[in-house]
C-alpha cells in the first residue's frame, strides 16, 4: 500500500478512534497498516474466505459489502474435494485402468498428439470455477456494511474459518495479517475489547463447556467463568518459517527460545486451557530443563496444583514449566474463580488425588509416560512431531527395507509414492517423510484457491487436484517437507504445458491416507512385518503402548 | 522372548493341523487307501496358498487382510507344508528323476524361506544400530558424492600445501576403496577388519603431514567412515533383498514340477 492509501484507511472509524500515542514510534499504527495490510478488490459473488480454510488475516470492508453465509455449505460447495471411496469393482479396476506412467491426469479433452508436440492447456482450464451464487441461493446470510471487521478470530487463534464470506457487491477490502492484528490488539484497548467480545460471544462458552472441569456448571455460573477468562497467546504463529533454523540450534538454545507460559515453582494463580497450538511440559534438572510431556488443544495445565491447594489448604507451586512450542493460544481461568465457582461443583472423584513429590528416578524415567523414554519425548517435541494426527512411524528394528509400503502407495496414487521412506530416527523409530495431517496445518495458510483443505468428516488434510494451481505455497510452508510438487502428464507421459507461461503444469501431491481407497492407508496394510503405523501423536498413551509392544 | 497372542494362535494352528494330518494319514494307510494322493493334494493346496501371498502384494488396493496377517499365515502354512511333505514323501530322497528333482526343489524352497525369515528378524536391528539409515537405491549416488568430495579435498591439499603426500596416499589406498562397494563378505560377517586396516594406514601417514594436510585428512577420514557405512548398508540390505531372488524362482519351478507330478500321479492312479 502507499502512504496515501494508508492515510485514507486511517480515517475509517475503527482506526480513527484509536489513540495513536499508545503505539511506539517505530511501530506506529500507520507503519503496521503499511507493512501488514493490503487492499483487495472483489467482484460481487467472489469468495473472500471459505468455511474450513485456515487464514492468517482478517478483513475490513472499505466499500461495497461482505455477505456472511450463515448456513453451513458442503465441502464441494466451497471448492473442497469430497473424496469418494471406490467400490470393490472400482478398486479392482485399478489393476488394469491405472497408468504405468507416473502422475498421469486427464486435464483436458484434446486431439491426439503428433510426435514431438507438447500438450498446451491453460492452467485455469484445470481449475473448477464455482458457481457460488447458485450454491448460496436460499442460504441464510447477513451483509456486513462498510467499516465492519471479519475473520479476526480465525486469524488470531489459528482456527478454521467457521463461515464462508463472499462479496455482496463489487467491494474493496483491507486485509490485515495476523501480525498486524496482534500488534493493534496489544496497543489499542478498544480493539482488544472488541475482538475479545466477539470471541466471548461466539466461541468461548462452547470451548469451556467442552472442558471436563466445567461440565457441572449451570449457564449462569459458566457466564461468570467466561467473563473472568483471559485470552493469551504465546510464541510465533509463523513458527514454521523459522523452524529449519531453530532445528540447527542446540537443545538448550531451542528451549530458551520458547516463551514461558507458566514457571515451575511459581504460585499457581490459575489454570491454563490450551485452545490451539502446542506446549511443552518440562521439569528443572540440575542446570537445564528436561521435557516430561506435551499438551495440545483441549488439555489443561495447573488443575492438579490449584485443586489440591483448595482441597487441602496447601501452597503447592506449579510442579512443571509450561512453554509454547511454536505458538500456543491459551485460556486462563484465575484461581479465585475456580475456587469460588468450579471446584465446589466437582464430585470428589474428579478432584486430584493426594500429590506425592515425584522421586528422582534417574535420567531415563523422567517422562510422565513411563513407556516413553526421556530422549524419545525430547525428540518428539523438539522435532514438532506432536503436530501429527497421522504421523507415519516405522519400527526400524522390524523394517526389512522391502519397500512394499512404497510400492503400495505408488499403486494407489498415480504410480508415484506420496511419501519417502526416510526421516529422523530415535530409539529405532523413524518418523518418515509422509504428511502427518497436522493438528496445526500451516500448509493450508495462503492457498489461493482453497485446494488444500481439511476434510470436514475425519480431519484429513486433502488436496483438490482440480483446483490446485501448482503455486507451491503449501509445499513451501510445510515445515516437515512432506508436500511435493509433481508435473502433470498426459496418458502418453508427456507433461502438460501452461498456455500462458509455457511451463509444465505442476500439482501439489502428498499423502491423503488413501481417502478414496476401500482399504484405508495402503502403506500400513502392505507392511508384512507390522513395522509401519499411522499414529495420532496427540494421544501419548497410545503412542507409548505401541512403542512398548515392540 | 515372550510370545504374542498371534504367535500362540499360529503355533496352536500348526500343532492342531499337524495332529490332524498325521491322524488322517495313519487312518488312510490302515484302511489301505491311497494316502499319498490325499497328502499330495493337501501339500499342493498349501503351496498354492503360500504363493498367494505374493499375489496379495500386487493388489494393495483390495481389502484382502493386512499383509502382516498374510505373512503370519505364510510362516505357519510354510511349516505345515514341511510336515505334509514328510507325510507324503517320507524322509528319504525319492527314486525317480522327476520326484527327486521335486524333492530337492522343495528342500531348497523351504530352506531359503526359513533363512529369509531368520534374516528378516536378525538384519534390521543390525542396520539400525550399526549404521546411518540410507535408502538402498540411493547408495551408488551417495558413494559417488563421497568420492567426488574426497577427490576435491585431495586436489585442494596439493594446491594448498604444495605437497603430494595425500594425493599419493589417495592413489595407493583410497581410489580403490572409494571406487565401488567393497568388503562384502566382511560386512556380512560384521567384521570391521578392513576399516581398521585402512585407518591404521591413515594413522601411519600422519607423521608425514603438516597441520594443513592433517586438517584435510581428518575430513577425508570422516568420508572413509561414511563410505564404510554405505558398504555395510549395501551388503546387509542387499542380503535382505537377495534371498527373495532365490526363494521365488525356486518356488515357481517347484510348482511347475509339482503340477506335472500331480497330473502324472492322478493319471496313473
Amino acid at each position: 500500500m502507499t502512504d496515501q492509501e494508508v492515510g485514507r484507511i486511517m480515517q475509517i472509524p475503527l482506526f480513527r478512534q484509536m489513540d495513536a500515542t499508545r503505539f511506539p514510534v517505530n511501530t506506529s499504527l500507520h507503519d503496521i497498516l503499511l507493512n501488514d495490510g493490503r487492499l483487495r478488490r472483489f467482484k460481487a459473488g467472489d469468495i473472500i474466505v471459505r468455511q474450513g480454510d485456515y487464514g492468517n488475516s482478517a478483513f475490513i470492508v472499505l466499500s461495497g459489502s461482505a455477505r456472511v453465509i450463515l448456513d453451513k455449505l458442503t465441502d464441494a460447495g466451497v471448492g473442497h474435494h469430497e473424496p469418494v471411496r471406490k467400490s470393490f469393482s472400482g478398486a479392482l479396476a485399478q489393476l488394469w485402468r491405472n497408468s504405468r506412467l507416473p502422475e498421469v491426469r486427464h486435464l483436458s479433452d484434446r486431439a491426439p498428439l503428433s510426435d514431438g508436440q507438447n500438450d498446451f492447456i491453460s492452467q485455469s482450464d484445470a481449475v473448477f470455477v464455482q458457481d457460488i451464487n447458485a450454491i448460496v441461493k436460499g442460504k441464510k446470510s447477513v451483509d456486513l456494511p462498510e467499516g465492519e471487521l471479519f475473520g479476526e478470530i480465525a486469524a488470531l487463534s489459528r482456527t478454521p474459518r467457521t463461515t464462508t464470506v463472499i462479496a455482496g457487491a463489487d467491494s474493496e477490502m483491507l486485509e490485515i495479517r495476523w501480525q498486524g492484528l496482534r500488534e493493534i490488539r496489544l496497543r489499542a484497548p478498544e480493539f482488544k475489547a472488541y475482538v475479545d467480545r466477539l470471541y466471548r460471544e461466539h466461541s468461548l462458552k462452547n470451548h469451556l463447556r467442552e472442558t471436563p472441569m466445567f461440565r457441572y456448571l449451570n449457564d449462569a455460573t459458566l457466564e461468570i467463568v467466561a467473563a473472568a477468562t483471559e485470552f493469551l497467546t504465546f510464541g510465533n504463529f509463523e513458527w514454521y518459517a523459522a523452524y529449519s533454523k531453530i532445528r540447527e540450534a542446540s537443545a538448550s538454545e531451542r528451549i530458551h527460545e520458547e516463551p514461558v507460559v507458566a514457571h515451575q515453582g511459581h504460585y499457581p494463580n490459575g489454570v491454563y486451557l490450551v485452545r490451539s497450538g502446542f506446549a511443552r511440559l518440562s521439569e528443572a534438572y540440575n542446570n537445564v530443563e528436561r521435557t516430561v510431556s506435551y499438551l495440545g488443544r483441549g488439555q489443561t495445565f495447573g488443575f492438579e496444583e490449584v485443586a489440591w491447594n483448595w482441597k487441602e489448604k496447601r501452597d503447592m507451586p506449579f510442579r512443571r514449566t509450561l512453554r509454547a512450542v511454536g505458538y500456543v493460544d491459551v485460556l486462563f481461568v484465575p484461581t479465585a474463580i475456580l475456587e469460588q465457582h468450579v471446584f465446589p461443583s466437582l464430585p470428589a472423584s474428579e478432584l486430584p488425588r493426594p500429590q506425592k513429590p515425584r522421586a528422582d528416578r534417574g535420567w531415563s524415567a523422567a517422562s510422565l509416560h513411563p513407556k516413553i523414554s526421556t530422549k524419545m519425548m525430547e525428540f518428539i517435541v523438539e522435532q514438532r512431531f506432536i503436530n501429527g494426527t497421522a504421523a507415519m512411524i516405522i519400527d526400524m528394528d522390524r523394517c526389512t527395507r522391502c519397500d512394499d509400503c512404497v510400492r503400495a502407495c505408488a499403486a494407489t496414487h498415480n504410480n508415484n509414492p506420496r511419501f519417502l521412506r526416510h526421516g529422523p530416527i530415535e530409539d529405532g523409530f523413524m518418523i518418515a517423510n509422509a504428511c502427518m495431517h497436522c493438528q496445526d496445518p500451516v500448509c493450508m495458510i495462503g492457498c489461493p484457491t482453497g485446494a488444500i483443505h481439511r476434510d470436514s468428516a475425519d480431519g484429513r488434510v486433502l488436496i483438490n487436484d482440480l483446483t490446485c494451481i501448482g503455486c507451491a505455497t503449501c509445499a513451501n510452508s510445510c515445515p516437515y517437507n512432506n508436500i511435493q510438487m509433481v508435473t502433470a502428464r498426459a496418458t502418453d507421459g508427456r507433461p502438460y504445458y501452461d498456455k500462458a507461461s509455457n511451463q509444465p503444469i505442476q500439482k501439489a501431491a502428498k499423502c491423503d491416507l488413501c481417502a478414496t481407497q476401500i482399504t484405508g492407508p495402503a502403506c500400513a496394510n502392505a507392511c508384512p512385518h507390522d513395522a509401519l503405523v499411522r499414529m495420532d501423536m496427540r494421544i501419548v498413551d497410545k503412542l507409548a503402548d505401541w512403542m512398548d509392544q515392540r | 522372548m515372550t510370545l504374542t497372542n498371534r504367535q500362540y494362535f499360529g503355533w496352536f494352528f500348526l500343532a492342531a493341523a499337524t495332529l490332524f494330518a498325521c491322524l488322517l494319514n495313519y487312518a488312510l494307510r490302515v484302511h489301505l487307501r491311497r494316502a499319498e494322493l490325499v497328502s499330495g493334494a493337501a501339500l499342493l493346496g498349501v503351496i498354492l496358498l503360500l504363493t498367494l501371498f505374493n499375489a496379495r502384494k500386487k493388489l494393495p488396493f483390495l481389502p484382502l487382510l493386512r499383509a502382516s496377517t498374510w505373512m503370519q499365515v505364510h510362516i505357519y502354512a510354510g511349516l505345515l507344508s514341511c510336515v505334509l511333505f514328510v507325510l507324503h514323501a517320507g524322509w528319504k530322497l525319492p527314486q525317480g528323476g522327476l520326484e527327486a528333482s521335486l524333492a530337492v526343489l522343495f528342500y531348497l524352497v523351504a530352506a531359503s524361506g526359513i533363512a529369509g525369515l531368520a534374516l528378516s528378524r536378525w538384519v534390521p536391528s543390525h542396520l539400525t544400530v550399526l549404521g546411518e539409515n540410507v535408502i538402498f537405491e540411493r547408495i551408488p549416488a551417495l558413494r559417488a558424492t563421497l568420492r567426488r568430495e574426497v577427490e576435491e579435498m585431495v586436489l585442494a591439499s596439493v594446491a594448498k600445501s604444495q605437497s603430494s603426500t595425500i594425493a599419493d596416499f589417495y592413489e595407493m589406498k583410497l581410489r580403490h576403496y572409494f571406487s565401488k562397494s567393497r568388503h562384502l563378505w566382511y560386512h556380512l560377517a560384521s567384521s570391521g577388519r578392513p576399516l581398521f586396516k585402512l585407518l591404521s594406514e591413515v594413522q601411519a601417514l600422519d607423521r608425514y603431514l603438516n597441520a594443513e594436510e592433517r586438517a584435510i585428512m581428518t575430513r577425508i577420514v570422516e568420508r572413509i567412515h561414511a563410505k564404510n557405512n554405505l558398504d555395510y548398508q549395501q551388503a546387509r540390505q542387499g542380503l535382505l533383498k537377495a534371498w527373495l531372488f532365490v526363494h521365488i524362482p525356486l518356488t515357481y519351478s517347484m510348482i511347475l514340477l509339482a503340477t506335472v507330478h500331480g497330473f502324472l500321479a492322478w493319471k496313473l492312479s
